[in-house]
């Protein structure tokens, strides 16, 4: 169900990306598909179609935990925070990531 | 699985958190100009409620309502698989918890791990002060001795009979623990006559009473205050469902005890084993006697599991079960297939359903799940039958008398273990009837060709798995069966056929020292000699069979100084013992009636006694020495061996004395009688003199034959245990083929019709359906006799010498069996198709 205008997202980066962002800081939902937004410099938007499923899939691995909060409008919001376990996972999602993305760089490059 | 179901249990909270952070997203969303697209909160929900396994567990609880509701429409299903099933995992339960419970049980004593046996010398026995000795040494926490071969006589005020009694030491309740049901366990500051009295002894005589605690009871002419009432299902040290009547503190001078001892908290048996050692050379300093306590010492695990690394001879108990259970594992697995049978022909008729169903767009694994679920109630109700009918074999054990000479009764429990057994048995159920036809039944849904003759194939496949493995079960069965017969045709190496036997318990208040019992020994020869029809009488100690005690003992022959250190079952005879149980004398003559010279003890040796320690030389007038007698021992004769346990034991070394010159310890005495008329006849006649010569003695006739019942044991519980499973496997196995069949000619009702219309006869038809089902039958016997030719090679080892596991006879019978009972299964079916009436079977249609 991935209907979006922006690019599609690898599978499993999503998780990468996710963790990523709550590795600043515990943020609610809509905060961290705007982070990714944000720092993906506008190129990557997450829908809350896959935010969400992939946001309690990972609560129910116990890669990031959740908290009831207020949100910065003093509304009652849900918010994430990465756990030690997350960490781990973010380091090792993050050094496949690194050599899949330069082998792929070295395929394109290669055949230019 | 623990966080599912606290997910379970907040479901509610979830999806209302849910909703809440999914309505504060679109809010914030919607304030930043990005308005959220019409339904996407529910396909989130949808895969929320996924991830959370909601829609897994929903699922699950809507097949288990369907099929509820499917399986009681079909009520013959439902009885067939609860039949098959429930005998299938009923036998299974009974043969493990009757494993576990013969096996694996611990004594009814406080910590039950740390309490270990102790054997010195070799002897199973030692005397009292050499348990003192052990005790005085400070090794273990506690030690304690009992001699469990002992009767009594208890007498109700109407009749004398003889009981079974556990003599021990004072302290024996008091270091061991464990539960009494009523009043206490005596103590070491008790007064000499006190018993503890077992549950069964006290249901039979003593009408249960609980008030019978303090009072007394007359065990031997003498009265015993009962101290305490055990529980229905306490277990003695020595294990294996043993269960004397009562148990008292030890009351005569010298009998030997059993050692049983606790551990120090933090001592290991090897450490025990080591320092017992060091004891057992300290014992041999200390005590005067010839005998050496550092041979053959042992230190065993007194219960559970550990006993099986120490003794041998239990292994190959275990590897009986394993092979037991593997038998009726068989079993359950022919009652799966029949109800595979059954679901494969409901499979075919639900076609219709299935295919719309998928065709609607149901997953192929759901209703892999949803048919799989149908074979998961049939095998729960299955498994609470069986569990039914193993409560019910386990009161019938719990009532049974074995026809054993000491008392064994096994008190089977639904424990976890014989519970996750069963549930276990019940997943290997649901898989096993429920594997083929789910798969088979989706595959055909989705295949366009239905062929008929593709419809049954899955039929005739499982009824053929069916029959090869009733096959192996039944020739296992007949193995044991011919084990029997074999066992019985094999000689114990004296006369049971023309012999009596007459168990004498005397009151020792009477009867104190020797030459009183010598008087009576004499005062019965006579009396018994006097009847009519009995040729030769003979006084002994011990029947074969019936006590297992063996000697270790050090004999030094003082010709050559040698020391051996020998091994033997004992037993002391009056001279007339070997003609009246027919055991030849290969050279010698037998003991003179009255030796009354004590400076020389005669005795007489078996063949392998001659053998294994004088090497069959000079063994006539041969002497040596042995315990602390000064006097030495003089062979003066050789007989031949006789089994003394079970019928298929090795030679055993024997050494026999003369009744009449030996100091006579024991109140207990045996007659053997060797009687020229039927010797059933004489049992009246012979209770009635030995009664005349003493009315007070304990006293039980019987023909030897029964009496050592126990020799036959092993091949009768493998004859009756495995011979009831391959039965129960072939009428299963008739069962599949008959309903395989009844189904078969139902289906070619119209093809027989046409082919009867185009001119065959009925012999014909009738050939044409018994053919199909001897193709079944002898495939399957085919490939089962095959594979219990291989798989019977282990049985080896239950089987007596001489018996070949790939006896041809067995398997002839087997092969017999299965054609009569096919031929029975197939009968009816076959006569109705060749009853089919051509006109009304083509007007059907």
């Amino acid at each position: 169900m991935a209907k979006s205008d922006s690019p599609m997202l690898l599978q499993g980066t999503l998780d990468l990306l996710i963790l990523h962002a709550l590795g600043r800081g515990p943020l609610h939902g809509y905060s961290i598909a705007e982070t990714i937004h944000l720092l993906s410099d506008q190129a990557l938007k997450v829908e809350e179609g896959s935010l969400y499923p992939a946001l309690y899939r990972l609560e129910l691995d116990g890669a990031i935990k959740a908290q009831w909060g207020l949100s910065e409008n003093n509304r009652k919001a849900k918010y994430y925070e990465i756990t030690r376990r997350g960490r781990k996972l973010l380091a090792a999602q993050q050094e496949t990531w690194n050599r899949l993305s330069v082998g792929i760089q070295r395929v394109l490059g290669s055949s230019r | 699985m623990r966080r599912l179901l606290l997910k379970l249990r907040r479901r509610r909270a979830l999806e209302r958190d849910m909703e809440t952070e999914l309505a504060f997203h679109r809010d914030m969303a919607a304030a930043h100009g990005n308005p959220t697209p019409f339904g996407s909160t529910t396909i989130i929900q949808e895969q929320a409620r996924d991830l959370w396994r909601f829609t897994f567990l929903e699922n699950l609880w809507r097949d288990l309502i369907y099929g509820f509701r499917g399986l009681r429409r079909s009520p013959a299903l439902v009885i067939t698989a609860l039949l098959s099933l429930g005998l299938g995992i009923g036998v299974n339960t009974g043969i493990f918890s009757l494993a576990v419970e013969f096996l694996l049980s611990e004594p009814s004593v406080t910590d039950p791990r740390s309490i270990v046996s102790v054997v010195l010398g070799g002897n199973s026995h030692a005397r009292p002060d050499v348990v003192e000795f052990v005790r005085a040494s400070g090794l273990f926490a506690e030690v304690v001795g009992s001699n469990e071969e002992t009767f009594i006589n208890y007498d109700d005020g109407a009749e004398t009979r003889q009981i079974f009694c556990v003599q021990t030491t004072r302290n024996f309740f008091a270091a061991l623990g464990g539960p009494i049901a009523y009043g206490r366990g005596y103590v070491p500051a008790d007064p000499d006559q006190v018993a503890v009295l077992s549950h069964h002894f006290w249901r039979t005589y003593l009408h249960a009473d609980p008030a019978v605690v303090g009072r007394t009871i007359r065990l031997d002419g003498r009265p015993y205050t009962v101290t305490g009432i055990l529980p229905r299902d306490y277990r003695t040290i020595v294990g294996f469902g043993f269960s004397p009547d009562v148990f008292v503190p030890r009351y005569l001078a010298d009998t030997p005890l059993a050692i049983s001892a606790r551990l120090k908290p933090g001592m290991t048996i090897g450490q025990a084993r080591a320092a017992v050692l060091t004891v057992a050379r300290r014992l041999d300093q200390a005590l005067p006697d010839q005998q050496s306590y550092t041979i053959n010492t042992e230190v065993t695990t007194a219960g559970g599991f550990d006993r099986f690394h120490s003794q041998s001879q239990l292994q190959t108990v275990g590897l009986f079960f394993v092979m037991l259970l593997a038998v009726v594992g068989l079993v359950l697995l022919v009652a799966c297939l029949n109800v595979a049978s059954l679901l494969l022909a409901r499979g075919s008729a639900r076609r219709q359903e299935l295919a719309i169903r998928l065709s609607l767009g149901a997953g192929r694994g759901r209703l892999f799940q949803q048919l799989l679920v149908e074979s998961l109630l049939l095998a729960i109700a299955g498994a609470a039958a069986g569990l039914l009918l193993h409560q019910a074999l386990a009161a019938g054990l719990a009532n049974l008398q074995l026809p054993l000479p000491f008392p064994i009764r096994l008190h089977l429990q639904l424990d976890w273990r014989v519970l996750s057994y069963a549930i276990l048995l019940t997943g290997f159920a649901t898989l096993a009837c429920g594997m083929l036809p789910a798969w088979r039944s989706i595959k055909r849904s989705i295949a366009a060709d239905l062929r008929r003759d593709s419809r049954m194939r899955g039929q005739r496949a499982l009824v053929t798995v069916q029959v090869a493995l009733s096959v192996v079960v039944l020739t296992a069965g007949s193995l044991f069966l011919r084990n029997l017969w074999h066992a019985h045709a094999i000689s114990p190496g004296f006369d049971v056929v023309h012999t009596l036997r007459a168990d004498v318990n005397l009151p020792p208040a009477a009867y104190r020292d020797t030459a009183h019992k010598r008087a009576y020994v004499a005062a019965g020869l006579r009396a018994l000699s006097a009847l009519p029809g009995i040729q030769t009488v003979a006084a002994a100690r011990i029947v074969p069979f019936t006590d297992n005690t063996i000697f270790g003992s050090q004999l030094t022959f003082p010709d050559t100084g040698r020391q051996v250190h020998t091994q033997f079952n004992w037993n002391a005879v009056s001279p007339d013992y070997f003609r009246a149980m027919s055991i030849p004398i290969l050279a010698g003559r037998t003991f003179l009636s009255n030796e009354d010279d004590h400076s020389v003890h005669h005795v007489i040796v078996n063949r392998t006694f001659a053998a294994r320690y004088l090497d069959n030389r000079g063994v006539l007038g041969r002497t040596f020495l042995w315990g602390d007698n000064k006097a030495p021992y003089t062979i003066i004769a050789v007989v031949a061996d006789t089994k003394n346990m079970t019928i298929g034991e090795d030679p055993r070394a024997q050494l026999y004395e003369n009744l009449a010159s030996i100091a006579n310890d024991r109140t207990r005495l045996q007659f053997v009688l060797r009687s020229a008329t039927p010797p059933a006849a004489q049992l009246r006649a012979v209770h009635d003199a030995l009664r005349r010569v003493e009315p007070n003695a304990g006293l039980e006739v019987s023909t030897l034959y029964s009496s050592i019942g126990l020799a036959f044991l092993p091949s009768q519980v493998g004859a009756v245990l495995l011979g009831g499973m391959g039965i129960l496997g072939l009428l299963l196995a008739a069962v599949g083929l008959y309903g395989v069949m009844v189904y078969a000619v139902s289906r070619r009702t119209r093809e027989i019709g046409v082919r009867l219309a185009l001119g065959a006869n009925r012999r014909d038809i009738l050939r044409m359906i018994l053919g199909s089902a001897a193709k079944l039958v002898l495939t399957g016997s085919a490939a089962g006799l095959l594979c219990a030719f291989f798989l019977v090679k282990p049985l080896a080892l239950f089987l007596v010498p001489g018996l070949h596991p790939a006896d041809p006879l067995s398997f002839i019978a087997v092969a017999a069996l299965l054609a009569a009972t096919a031929l029975l299964a197939c009968g009816s079916p076959a006569r109705s198709a060749a009853a089919v009436d051509p006109g009304s079977s083509l007007r059907y249609e």
